[in-house]
């Protein structure tokens, strides 16, 4: 989506629940972003059932997307059903995975010739009973802001997994709510990134537990070079009712430069006794013994760090499922680490004999 | 699920009787409510005060005035209202330094509360403050020979040798323009205490403020100010402590800790104010080079608490350890933590703290941790572990952490829980029943705290947190 | 005599505050195989994290002479370059990285071992399946969750695919089942066998050096290398134990 227009600011958002002293500001991102009128046209909305999916970005993100997206995208896998190819969510865009399905929902865009001032999209999901739905978000476009909202609600043993690679160059904003409404609904969350030169992350995480029995695994990684500044949030929600119920969330942060400003607000709310909830934070270098077993095996620190942007790439390339996409992270590792590791990462995977797609 | 495993743990309320006991204040001299700059005036007329004091306190009215409250805060405190809230209420009576020369009421009141007797057996000195005034002060004479000043701040001000020390550092650490009762706590603040440690001298038996609040609807707005210079050692216990209103009462304290390069203090607090009391307290640390800052804080009074001790870790390879308990119960709202900023290279900083909720009480655990570009090789951990008794109770954890340094290391770790069945079970299988099984999961769970307290306040934080176990509910 | 690989001359070493390594000679040819025993806490791990260049110990005096060159003062990488390599007692865990971003880095560094992608992925496919691997490990995060026994399948990949000139096994039997020290000492077997290059076995326990040819024995004890002898020795303490070497010094010359 580019709009090169009026601009409107979006102020303090991809909030968490609970925030903490404004000094420190790290509680909210203030964006200015394009605001195309539509005055006089319709288009084709969600279903309004939509409008109860809390999404990571808050409101304010979502009003916009829905103001500056043409048509909203609604996909239904039926139930019972396992599909295989992937749903390819950009702008607005509804799921609705019907009970005992299967689907994989893909969040990133194509690529595209010249860089874009603003990448947005805004990606609901319904997940009713006993279904399986991954998730796989990448951003790495080219793109001065990029600006992603999700929110995912979960029945009763829905297994729903994430993983987030935000690796574009320039502002990202980002954020991610998953309601664990029925019992013994499940969300295992993997979010990498990568920070430099002058980029930003913002980054919000929420996780509601509400049904017996739920379980929440979230883990971030990140390496921060540069004066690149990060902040994330993340915040398990262990609501009365989630008797049983077990959150963790788990970030380490890779910081290679004294210029980069790291902030990390990780948060548990709890008004339930018969839970537990733990998150962690380890943030700065490479321990030594990192380091040291490295080095033993030939690698100068230098090298050492860079093997960690590597295999940020590696990752991702290993994950993406479609050729856009890979073509867009491809192009940013080309970007990143150069074209002779790119094309060393494609090649070793075997991505270059794959079908493309 | 074995029934076994629903039964809750019972803990008793903290038992707050030994607290809860007014005398009348008749014939005290009390301001009106509210806050103008005729009452500011006449507080400080009263206290016969320098000139840059009453400027100072006139234009913090004018900062309280001015600065808004944040909208996105945690425990509300629409229950105070400043226009119901007598900011000066002094007995009419003279500072003691003997106890036979206190009037029979406050003497009777600080007895009751062990003070001269802990004075008698562990302390080096003692300060006694009846709402707005310190009506006691003394210290040991040995003490007082190594050049050691434990003193009010007002007759501080009235001591040409002492008043500019008081006037270079009071109000540096923590602004009036901090936030909104910052500000209120320079307006008006009252009593307190003024400490110097000399370079190199070690305080052997820590020195005891107390702080009582006997009137209904007034507030205490004391101010300390511990100096403790190169190489000198000090430990300060402050123990605080109201009976029961409705109407709500405000303490708006504010410790300002100047810890020198190559010293050490550590600084002791056991906070039980009644529930009808707003407990908006301001402290902070100064730490200079090689010095290190300790804090221990049990938080169990009080309806709503914003308490959240600063440690500024100026110099190169200073440190700062803190330990707290947190127990919120019925009708309480306690929002507390602490904040640290690692400025110096090669500092550490060690936070541990726990917090038990039930009854429907409420915890916040808020800290921050800032790691300053110069910081190298800075170090710090926070671990934060909250218990929750019962299901109707709530435990918010919300820590942030901003660090600028490659080479420093921070690292966070919260758990959120009820008391594990399988703890319990084992020690049943050891012979010990299921209440004492609990108990003793409590009591360790709130051990790490009470070690670091003087030995009297461990056996009085035991037995605030008195634990009466029963069998099951379910 | 066999070209000599390692030759470390009147090693001493420790920490910053306690010496830990006494006056070490030992010479280990190309190709050749020894073992180091010794009761536990006798330094043996400490002379192998030496040989690799662990910046936690210092050198006081002596030398280390690889290939003939001295690389006393070398950073580990650098002898890691020039052919030692040290397999972990307990291998270091690595968050964010997958194994194979990592084998990928390692083994570009080394000319004599650069080869297409495309050919390395085969290659590694290859030594995964004969260490009975299974290759979604590649994909996984280096060390990370991975069992005792998993994690020195890892190590003997990296020595298979490394192939260093003298690789130093620091008790890499300990804590494995059966399964695992089978595995292990296929690994070893295989790379004596693919590129003749020299061990040096550090151990307590004699069981892994059942499948070994060994050349030299040598003995350690608080820090001294106290015995040396031919493969024979370790037949001896099987049956004797180290008590044997335990008193003996006492009437050296001591510190």
């Amino acid at each position: 989506m580019s709009v090169n227009d009026e601009r409107i600011a979006l102020e303090r958002v991809n909030t968490p629940p609970a925030q903490t002293w404004n000094y420190l500001r790290t509680n909210d991102i203030t964006l200015t972003v394009p605001a195309h009128s539509r005055k006089g046209d319709v288009f084709f909305a969600l279903p309004r059932l939509f409008e109860q999916v809390e999404c990571g970005m808050g409101p304010k993100v979502t009003e916009w997307v829905e103001s500056q997206a043409a048509d909203a995208h609604y996909v239904e896998v039926r139930a019972g059903v396992q599909r295989a190819e992937p749903i390819i969510a950009e702008d607005d865009t509804g799921v609705m995975v019907r009970a005992g399905a299967e689907a994989t929902i893909v969040i990133g865009a194509s690529p595209t010739e010249e860089a874009l001032d603003t990448s947005a999209s805004l990606v609901r999901i319904i997940a009713e009973r006993d279904t399986t739905v991954h998730v796989l978000e990448f951003v790495a476009e080219n793109a001065d802001q990029h600006v992603h909202s999700v929110g995912i609600t979960a029945g009763a043993n829905a297994r729903i997994d994430v993983r987030q690679f935000f690796l574009a160059a320039g502002t990202t904003a980002a954020g991610l709510t998953v309601a664990l409404d029925g019992d013994h609904a499940r969300l295992d969350l993997s979010c990498r990134y990568l920070g430099r030169e002058h980029d930003v992350l913002d980054i919000n995480h929420v996780v509601r537990q509400r049904g017996r029995q739920t379980r929440a695994n979230v883990r971030e990684s990140g390496v921060l070079d540069g004066h690149a500044r990060k902040a994330l949030r993340a915040t398990i929600d262990l609501i009365h009712g989630s008797s049983g119920s077990e959150g963790a969330e788990l970030e380490s942060v890779l910081v290679l430069s004294d210029d980069v400003t790291n902030k990390t607000m990780p948060v548990i709310l709890c008004d339930e006794d018969d839970v537990a909830g733990n998150h962690g934070a380890s943030i700065g270098s490479i321990a030594p013994e990192q380091i040291q077993y490295l080095r033993d095996r030939g690698l100068s620190l230098e090298e050492a760090e860079a093997l960690y942007q590597r295999a940020l790439f590696d990752e991702a390339l290993i994950a993406a499922p479609t050729a856009g996409i890979r073509h867009t992270v491809l192009a940013r590792a080309t970007a990143v680490l150069g074209a002779d590791v790119a094309n060393d990462l494609v090649a070793g995977l075997g991505l270059d004999e794959a079908k493309e797609v | 699920m074995s029934e076994r495993t629903k039964k809750r743990t019972q803990v008793a309320d903290v038992d707050r009787s030994l607290y809860d006991f007014t005398y009348s204040e008749e014939g005290y001299e009390r301001y009106d409510d509210g806050l103008t700059p005729d009452i500011v005036r006449a507080i400080s007329e009263k206290k016969d005060e320098p000139e840059w004091m009453l400027n100072m306190r006139l234009a913090a009215l004018d900062t309280y005035h001015a600065k808004e409250m944040a909208s996105n805060w945690g425990p509300s405190i629409a229950g105070l209202d400043m226009d119901h809230i007598s900011t000066y209420v002094s007995p009419r009576t003279k500072q003691a330094k003997s106890w036979d020369d206190v009037p029979d009421d406050i003497k009777n009141t600080f007895e009751r509360l062990g003070i001269p007797e802990a004075e008698r057996e562990s302390l080096a000195g003692v300060g006694a403050q009846y709402d707005s005034e310190i009506v006691y002060h003394n210290m040991r004479e040995e003490v007082a020979k190594e050049g050691v000043v434990y003193t009010t701040i007002e007759d501080a001000l009235h001591d040409p040798q002492w008043e500019p020390i008081v006037h270079e550092y009071f109000g540096t650490l923590i602004p009036p323009a901090d936030h909104k009762f910052a500000a209120l706590h320079y307006a008006v603040w009252s009593g307190g205490s003024f400490v110097y440690v000399p370079a190199g001298v070690t305080v052997d038996y820590p020195l005891q403020s107390y702080f009582r609040l006997n009137a209904e609807g007034a507030g205490q707005f004391e101010h300390t100010l511990i100096i403790v210079e190169e190489g000198a050692n000090l430990h300060f216990i402050e123990g605080c402590s109201a009976p029961k209103y409705y109407e709500a009462n405000l303490h708006a304290g504010a410790v300002e800790l100047f810890v020198k390069d190559g010293a050490r203090l550590r600084y002791s607090t056991i906070e039980n104010w009644s529930k009808n009391m707003y407990n908006l307290n301001t402290k902070r640390a100064r730490v200079g080079a090689d010095a290190k800052m300790e804090w221990v804080s049990g938080s169990f009074g009080s309806h709503v608490s914003y308490l959240y001790p600063t440690t500024i870790l100026q110099g190169d390879r200073s440190s700062c350890e803190f330990s707290g308990i947190t127990f919120a119960g019925a009708t309480q709202d306690l929002d507390t933590g602490c904040k640290v900023i690692l400025n110096g290279a090669n500092t550490t900083a060690t936070v541990d703290t726990k917090s038990i909720s039930k009854d429907g009480g409420c915890n916040t655990f808020r800290s921050s941790v800032v790691v300053g570009r110069r910081a190298a090789n800075a170090r710090c951990s926070v671990s934060c572990q909250s218990l929750m008794l019962d299901d109707i109770s709530r435990s918010d954890t919300i820590p942030a952490m901003d660090v600028r340094n490659a080479t420093a290391s921070v690292g966070h770790e919260a758990t959120i829980g009820r008391i594990s069945d399988d703890t319990v079970l084992y020690l049943m299988s050891r012979g010990c029943s299921e209440a004492e099984a609990r108990t003793m999961v409590v009591g360790g769970f709130a051990n790490p705290v009470s070690k670091e307290l003087p030995l009297e306040y461990a056996v009085e934080m035991n037995n605030l947190i008195k634990l009466e176990m029963e069998g099951a509910i379910g | 005599m066999q070209h000599q690989l390692l030759r470390v001359q009147g090693l001493c070493a420790g920490t910053e505050d306690k010496p830990i390594l006494h006056n070490i000679d030992l010479t280990v040819g190309a190709g050749e195989t020894h073992v180091l025993m010794g009761p536990n806490g006798a330094g043996k791990s400490t002379l192998g994290h030496v040989i690799m260049g662990d910046p936690a110990y210092m050198v006081s005096t002596g030398s280390i002479e690889f290939d003939g060159t001295d690389v006393t003062d070398e950073a580990a990488d650098k002898r890691s370059l020039a052919g030692i390599f040290l397999s972990y007692q307990a291998p270091v865990e690595v968050p964010g990285v997958p194994l194979y971003s990592y084998l990928r880095t390692i083994t570009q560094k080394r000319p004599e071992l650069k080869m297409t992608a495309r050919k390395f992925r085969a290659r590694v496919g290859e030594m995964a399946e004969q260490l009975d691997m299974d290759s979604s490990f590649l994909t996984r995060e280096l060390n990370v969750g991975f069992s005792g026994g998993e994690k020195k399948k890892i190590e003997m990949l990296q020595l298979l695919l490394l192939k260093p000139k003298l690789a130093i096994m620091d008790e890499t039997d300990s804590g494995l089942d059966v399964d695992a020290l089978s595995v292990v000492s296929r690994g070893i077997e295989a790379y004596r066998a693919e590129c003749d290059g020299a061990l040096l076995v550090i151990t307590h326990n004699t069981r892994i050096l059942e499948r070994l040819t060994v050349d030299r024995t040598h003995v350690m004890v608080q820090g001294r290398l106290v015995a040396e002898g031919p493969a024979s020795l370790i037949d001896d303490i099987d049956a004797h134990g180290f008590e044997q070497f335990e008193h003996p010094q006492a009437n050296g010359s001591g510190e």
